[in-house]
């Protein structure tokens, strides 16, 4: 029986949600222009940008995955966390291909691509852009409505009515605000979401106990629950992937790099890198706190994923419950409307670039945009929450996720660092990062291969994708003779 | 704890610094917006003056 009070924690949720859409509603008559929905017209400032990044990377997609980590192979299951976390400090401390990016003054990634390798290519890393993202945040609203749904105790039947009035609510701020709407919005939900998350873990901390969860994990797991260099499920090439899979998304993940974009100038964009980089420790190890106190009390379960929401939907105290939430609520908002805008104005800003030979005026860019995102959210709705998913959510993920980033982090730094970069390479890299993971997921499911693809494993398959897809750049670019290649590429 | 000490040093620093962040980024984000906004009124305030004066 779930500790939910409809009276009191309904009160709650309900009084943030008012809060949110007003806020949200109130900074669109500063929108005028496009650059001021697309990157609040870079007026972003430290401490703003801390709060949106940080709101915007923590979903309740993200603490259903980050607890099962600690319930699965306990506190080992944060080092993704802690390798983000490193790679976000050096990038920010270094300036490592943020300084070029944020100098260009460009509004997405595929817009510096043009410079260096032509506008084909920023339209191919623009659609590779957008189908990584939308297809990997495809997932979001429903995943959330399970959380939503057993930590209040609420009738599975009505997740996919909740998740639509959520997502239209979001839609409409977003629609009408932009980033501009996002930033304040994000700023309220880092607050609600913060202390939801800080509140419960000391909640679990104080009522499990920390011996409790140590002597659990070391019954389960072992010292590999502990080092995950000597889990049996993780072991050197699980950190090598993820080490390679979260530089990439620290470099190259648009919803990411678009508070950069956003930021006032670079040094404040290097700032909210450095600032925000232990958040990715808490982001993992918090919920792993969460799933390690989940098996502590309820000992191993059937469904993992599910174990942290049943837990917490009997140990949350009414009033609490209200706040956590509010807290998730909060998580799931900033996340989905950032990355709503941040997919459409790839879709605006690159795929639809051709469609622009002439300058459109700023009432018809705002138009477009708008209507992207509503699509987007029609996609969402359909795609994700009306349409089951089939098959490991995982695999999904992690697939979605790798073709986008081993392509566009390669092809970031070679347009960064690389003068004999050139349009082929690019080419080259984007194929090589699409057909490894694709390929790995059709071995995966014909049973012919399924054994041969059990055996290389998805950390072997991903480490090739990111190394290959160096590998098809260099060749490329090699290869192209340097007569073939524009003035403007060679220049750029 | 003395065992696993670095998750105890992580886990504890997890809490300790998010606090502490979340207390700091609400007084400071919120004095951010104010600043963004101001500085959106008063370029638009510019550019409809610009705007005029052509």
């Amino acid at each position: 029986m779930t500790h939910f009070n409809w009276l009191l924690d309904g009160s709650i949720v309900g009084l943030y949600l008012m809060a949110t859409m007003a806020a949200g509603l109130m900074v669109r008559k500063y929108v005028g222009k496009v650059e001021h929905f697309l990157v609040a017209g870079r007026e972003m400032d430290v401490y703003l940008g801390i709060a949106s990044l940080a709101a915007t990377e923590f979903g309740i997609v993200t603490c259903m995955y980050t607890a099962q980590n600690g319930f699965e192979k306990g506190f080992a299951g944060a080092t993704p966390g802690i390798l983000m976390a490193i790679a976000m400090a050096v990038v920010g401390l270094t300036g490592f291909v943020l300084k070029p990016l944020r100098d260009s003054g460009v509004m997405t990634i595929p817009e510096l691509f043009e410079k260096k390798f032509g506008p084909r290519i920023r339209w191919a890393a623009g659609v590779v852009i957008v189908l990584g993202g939308l297809l990997n945040m495809g997932v979001f609203l429903r995943t959330g409505g399970q959380f939503l749904v057993l930590v209040s105790g609420l009738d599975v039947k009505y997740l996919e009515i909740m998740m639509t009035a959520l997502l239209v609510g979001v839609a409409v701020y977003t629609i009408l605000g932009g980033m501009l709407s996002v930033l304040v919005t994000d700023y309220m939900q880092f607050i609600v979401m913060s202390a939801g998350l800080i509140v419960v873990t000391i909640l679990i901390l104080m009522n499990v106990g920390w011996e409790s969860m140590v002597s659990t994990v070391e019954l389960q797991y072992g010292a590999g629950g502990f080092n995950p260099f000597i889990n049996p499920t993780m072991g050197w090439q699980y950190v090598l992937f993820n080490l390679m899979l979260n530089t990439a998304a620290v470099l190259t993940w648009q919803t990411i790099i678009a508070r950069v974009l956003a930021a006032k100038d670079t040094a404040t964009g290097r700032k909210v890198y450095t600032r925000t980089s232990f958040f990715f420790v808490c982001r993992f190890l918090i919920p792993g706190i969460w799933g390690i106190a989940a098996l502590a009390s309820l000992g191993p379960v059937v469904n993992s994923l599910e174990a942290m929401p049943r837990y917490l939907s009997t140990s949350v105290p009414p009033g609490l419950m209200g706040l956590l939430i509010a807290a998730m609520l909060a998580a799931d908002m900033s996340t989905d409307s950032s990355y709503m805008l941040t997919w459409g104005s790839v879709i605006y800003n690159d795929i639809m670039a051709p469609f622009r030979k002439t300058q459109w005026s700023e009432k018809r860019g705002l138009f477009w945009n708008r209507s992207i995102i509503a699509f987007i959210g029609i996609f969402l709705l359909l795609y994700g929450l009306w349409y089951p998913l089939k098959g490991d959510l995982w695999t999904y993920l992690g697939v979605t996720g790798t073709i986008y980033l081993a392509s566009i982090s390669v092809l970031l730094i070679a347009c960064c660092y690389w003068r004999r970069a050139n349009s082929w390479g690019a080419g080259a890299a984007i194929l090589i990062s699409a057909v490894i993971p694709i390929t790995y997921l059709v071995m995966e499911q014909v049973p012919a291969t399924a054994g041969l693809a059990k055996s290389i494993g998805p950390y072997y398959s991903g480490i090739a994708t990111y190394l290959l897809s160096g590998a098809a750049m260099i060749i490329g670019s090699l290869l192209k003779p340097q007569s073939a290649t524009p003035l403007t590429e060679r220049t750029a | 704890m003395a065992k696993h000490w670095f998750w105890w040093l992580m886990t504890m620093a997890c809490v300790v610094w998010y606090s502490t962040i979340t207390i700091y980024v609400a007084i400071r984000g919120g004095a951010d917006i104010k600043h963004m906004l101001a500085r959106l009124d008063a370029t638009k305030a510019r550019e409809d003056r610009e705007a005029k004066e052509l």
